[in-house]
């Protein structure tokens, strides 16, 4: 009887036996649009002959997962999204800075910006994406400034991020603030409030409304507008003429990544004029932060930029001060 | 007459077999890994005396005298040995490996075995699989939960609460005061309550009062709190209502064609995937929409918020209420309305008093599952919800967009109490009435015919929701064979090349991960659903709520408290395909127990009670009576499992691991970014092979159909 039991048992037990260990790919967390994050695989396994495996998260969520694997991360290194998320996760000790050799080839004002947090690895401006077809058929003028926004006629047909859920909208509140100053800020955006049909979750949402046409206009990254535009959506991107914010994209490397090496020679390789290229052909059309990479003919090229102050706008406090401000004098307002 | 059973562990081989695999197993899976203080020679010491001193503590006084009780003894303290070395290495190793895993549970098996055959009216069998499944619900349920709930901060919450994106009840921007507009309605509340509760006025008025007051709040409030409660408290007694229309619907003289079609139909927003059905929605409804735009000529954004979010819910649940009701009205015994019509009853009354009490417990069922499931839906207010905030989508945001694990898991927890609170009022109103009505023998279920005047009503409300259901996927099919769904309608097999290459594989992964955790989900849930009907545990409640928990909660928070939870030493388990089964199957596993409860519900005991008289053992009842019985339930909660395995969204989020990527996942990133033709082709997919599985279950489970199906 005892062994009618026990063979079973340990058939299974030396199933599960340990398998050889094998060499050891890079993980890496994905913000930016899918298809680029595709693509780096194959051109990584035939530069290097290390496999690359991803997961894309969106850039709080990819914080969010840094945060709950801090204790024995998965993860090597982060690739790409937006800037605030890169930094929250070097302060909170989760990403350590490296400094990769091509440092000094790359766009010396991203640099300044960002200091010794992350390495900067695209820049992105705000712009407005908006649906010609929907303004001509209500015969509405394109917007051309941060006020036109406010104007009565584009009523519940404007769509912009929610700041407290979004980095981008969260970008977008801060350009405001330091084009026009706090008060004339909030006041500008109480009267923008009456226009918003929608304060979307996602940074990237307001121009697939616009796209729908279910909004006229859509606040966002203007490289986002770019390729919905070139997917077919009557869509068209322009720059407020008083200036704009930007985004500088990051790429970190992980605190106690599981294959620092491999991690290493992905951000050197990253880095590459030749594979940060591969962006535009894949349809990211962020500006590159190598000065060498050619910027796509197809990138939106702000004409006017403000000095974004990321030290500032960066720092847990500014940013729940100005949400919560955001939060009590704006959301409230009845529409 | 069986001998009497001997006292003791019987059945031999069990401790011997754990002790033995206890030593031959530990240097094995120690390795290198083991370190630190505790491990080494003192910690096998420690934990050998420690096992030898439970063993003892636990034979004393349970072991006869007689000539063969040295050697039980000495048995069960080779048993205790091992348990207490297992308890070490669990405790002390870097990392628990298979087996490690394998023996802790055959360590828990074998002593639940082993204290249950002590028993004389314990089957040891059972006792040691009800001891593994309760560590494991334990395990995968509440533990990972505390995990989160740890990180609550207690001192944050008044601010949270106060916090305008959970509840802004007094908005200082309008003209009218909402708090005293939700206060009124909370007023006329108590007012109706204590005119009806005849008798038991401060129950009534009080009851009305709290109604009164979450109608008003979920009224004129905003916020994450009152906009939840809006639209469950409005998506749950329509979809129920609707439920119970389309099941009495089926069960009249309807023609058959109906209801081939409620069946087939039924099963769609079951097995459809997240997010599709919102966005086909929005090009039907929306501004720019194809009803609403184009054939209406209408140029409005009414979708996108609470309108939106109740009926893309309503269109999601109703089947999920039909499915529930419809195992009980499948089970009304026409022949009790039919006695009490003889007997001289009015219809109306047969109706008070027969059919209703008689039906009560499904619609509660129901309900309290629309709630849930409801107060939980991430997807579609993710996608509809506008600029209202929802508890579930709140979690989430909270994670991912504000970057605070504090304010996330603190909306978790109002989800979990506004979980329980609807579970103990389901509890209090239909108390422990029981009402049998499948003894095991064929009977003639059904309602009987329905009035004219609402037979037709029904079939038309049904027709309305065909059409609408039918189209949004037909919308959703044609999506994905055009350029770019809602604008270029020029055909193009593109998307499905796309999805070749990227989804496929993923595709192929997924489908494996729900298949390994549909059957667990089935065989836990059954068994889990037996233990609570039928046997005598202690604490079966406290279990039973547990079982609730992980359904109840959001699966972006439970996702969440796993990472937290199982990715530190020693589980070490995220990032593996292991960790997406087990958060499946415990996601998924109190489904697998509703619909045992409700198939237990209808079994008559005295069925198991006959078995026993003839002298079987528990485990042979359960074996020869009530399996065969359930085996239709059982069936019916591997498809559903596997189905929700497959489109579960919320909780595998955060559990992906490189290389191991779900459709779903996959799905959201389509979503978000707008691939919008190849979102079409994964949910086509994904819809078809679904229907395709259970469609080859379909004809199995009518052939077994012992009318006891019924999905939860």
């Amino acid at each position: 009887m005892g062994s009618r039991y026990l063979w079973p048992w340990l058939l299974v037990l030396l199933g599960l036996a340990p398998v050889g260990a094998q060499q050891k790919p890079v993980n890496m967390l994905c913000s930016p649009d899918l298809a680029w994050c595709e693509a780096l695989v194959p051109a990584f396994k035939q530069a290097t002959g290390l496999d690359l495996r991803f997961v894309r998260l969106s850039s709080g969520e990819a914080l969010a997962r840094l945060r709950a694997e801090a204790q024995r991360p998965q993860f090597d290194v982060w690739f790409g999204g937006t800037g605030d998320p890169h930094m929250i996760a070097f302060r909170e000790g989760l990403t350590e800075f490296y400094k990769p050799r091509s440092w000094n080839q790359l766009r010396p004002e991203l640099r300044a910006a960002v200091g010794e947090t992350y390495i900067p690895l695209y820049m992105g401006a705000i712009g407005f994406v908006v649906n010609h077809q929907v303004l001509e058929r209500r015969g509405l003028p394109e917007p051309k400034r941060w006020t036109d926004l406010a104007d009565d006629r584009y009523r519940r047909l404007l769509a912009m991020p929610d700041p407290n859920t979004s980095g981008t909208g969260y970008t977008i509140l801060a350009t405001l603030v330091q084009l026009y100053g706090e008060d004339r800020a909030f006041q500008l955006l109480s009267r923008i409030h009456r226009n918003v049909a929608q304060y979307t979750r996602s940074g990237a949402a307001p121009g697939q409304l616009a796209g729908r046409g279910d909004v006229a206009i859509a606040v966002q990254f203007a490289h986002d507008g770019v390729k919905f535009a070139l997917e077919g959506y009557p869509l068209k991107v322009l720059f407020p003429l008083e200036g704009t914010g930007y985004e500088i994209g990051g790429l970190s490397l992980v605190k106690g990544a599981p294959n620092r090496e491999g991690a290493i020679r992905f951000i050197e390789w990253a880095l590459t004029p030749e594979v940060q290229a591969l962006a535009a052909k894949v349809g990211s059309f962020q500006i590159p932060s190598h000065t060498k990479t050619p910027v796509p003919p197809q990138a939106p090229r702000p004409a006017n930029l403000i000095r974004y102050d990321f030290n500032t706008f960066g720092t847990p406090e500014v940013r729940e001060r100005l949400l919560n401000r955001f939060n009590k004098e704006i959301l409230p307002l009845p529409r | 007459m069986p001998a009497p059973r001997p006292l003791g562990p019987t059945g031999l081989p069990w401790p011997l077999l754990l002790a033995l695999l206890a030593w031959g197993l530990l240097p094995w899976e120690r390795g290198a890994g083991a370190s630190g203080p505790a491990s080494g020679p003192w910690a096998l010491g420690g934990g050998l005396a420690f096992g030898l001193a439970l063993a003892l503590a636990l034979f004393q006084g349970r072991v006869p005298p007689g000539p063969r009780s040295l050697g039980r003894v000495g048995v069960g303290l080779l048993q205790g040995a091992g348990l207490g070395l297992f308890l070490v290495d669990l405790l002390t190793a870097e990392a628990v490996g298979p087996g490690q895993a394998a023996v802790t549970l055959l360590a828990l098996f074998s002593l639940g075995h082993w204290l249950a055959g002590s028993t004389p009216t314990r089957d040891p069998l059972l006792g040691g699989l009800t001891w593994v499944a309760v560590a494991l619900v334990l395990l995968f349920i509440p533990y990972p939960l505390w995990v989160l709930l740890r990180t609550l901060d207690l001192g944050r919450i008044p601010a949270l609460l106060a916090d305008g994106r959970f509840l802004l009840l007094e908005n200082p921007y309008t003209p009218a005061s909402e708090a005293a507009l939700a206060l009124a309605v909370g007023g006329v509340g108590a007012l109706v309550g204590l005119l009806a509760a005849r008798g038991r006025r401060f129950l009534g008025l009080g009851v009305g009062l709290a109604l009164g007051l979450a109608v008003g709040l979920a009224l004129f409030g905003r916020g994450a709190l009152p906009t939840s409660l809006l639209v469950a408290g409005v998506v749950a007694p329509l979809a129920t209502l609707l439920g119970l229309g389309f099941a009495l619907l089926e069960y009249s003289q309807a023609p058959p064609w109906t209801r081939a079609l409620l069946r087939g139909l039924a099963l769609l927003p079951l097995i459809s995937p997240p997010f599709i059905l919102a966005f086909a929605l929005i090009l039907a409804f929306g501004r720019n929409g194809f009803v609403t735009h184009h054939l209406l000529g209408l140029d409005q954004n009414l979708l996108y918020g609470p309108l939106g979010v109740i009926l893309a819910q309503v269109l999601a649940f109703t089947p999920v209420a039909y499915m529930v009701i419809r195992g009980t009205v499948q089970n009304l015994e026409h022949s009790l309305m039919e006695a009490a019509a003889t007997l001289g009853a009015r219809p109306w009354r047969v109706f008070r008093t027969v059919t209703w009490p008689l039906l009560r417990p499904g619609l509660a069922n129901a309900f309290l599952l629309t709630v849930l499931e409801s107060l939980s839906d991430f997807g579609n207010p993710l996608i509809l919800g506008g600029d209202r905030q929802y508890l579930a989508t709140e979690v989430f945001v909270a994670f991912t967009g504000r970057y605070d694990p504090v304010e996330a898991s603190f909306y978790g927890v109002v989800l979990l109490l506004l979980v329980f609170l609807v579970f103990f009022l389901q509890y209090r109103w239909l108390g422990r009435a029981a009402f049998i009505t499948a003894t095991g023998r064929p009977s003639r279920g059904g309602g009987g015919p329905l009035p004219p005047g609402l037979g037709a009503v029904l079939a038309g409300v049904f027709l309305l929701w065909a059409v609408l259901t039918l189209g949004l996927y037909g919308s959703v099919a044609v999506g994905s064979l055009v350029k770019l769904w809602g604008f270029d309608y020029t055909f193009t097999l593109r998307h499905y090349q796309d999805f070749l290459v990227l989804g496929l594989p993923v595709f192929l992964n997924t489908l494996k991960v729900a298949f390994y955790a549909a059957v667990p989900t089935a065989l836990l849930g059954l068994f889990l659903a037996y233990v609570l009907q039928r046997q005598e545990l202690p604490g079966k409640r406290v279990l039973e709520a547990m079982t609730l928990l992980s359904f109840a909660m959001p699966g972006t928070a439970m996702g969440v408290g796993y990472v937290l939870a199982f990715n530190p030493s020693p589980w070490v388990l995220t990032g593996t395909t292991l960790i997406l089964v087990l958060a499946l199957v415990f996601r998924e596993v109190p489904v697998g127990v509703r619909a045992g409860v409700a198939g237990l519900a209808q079994v008559d005991r005295s069925l198991e009670e006959a078995s026993a008289t003839l002298g079987a053992s528990p485990l042979r009842t359960l074996a020869r009576v009530v399996l065969p019985l359930l085996f239709p339930a059982f069936l019916a909660g591997l498809v559903f499992a596997f189905v929700r395995g497959m489109t579960a969204v919320s909780q595998v989020v955060f559990l992906v691991g490189p290389g191991n990527l779900l459709a779903t996942v996959l799905l959201l990133g389509w979503v978000e970014q707008g691939q919008m033709g190849r979102a079409a082709v994964m949910s086509t997919v994904m819809v078809l092979s679904l229907v395709a599985a259970t469609l080859l279950l379909w004809p199995l489970n009518r052939r077994l159909d012992v009318r006891l199906g019924g999905l939860p």
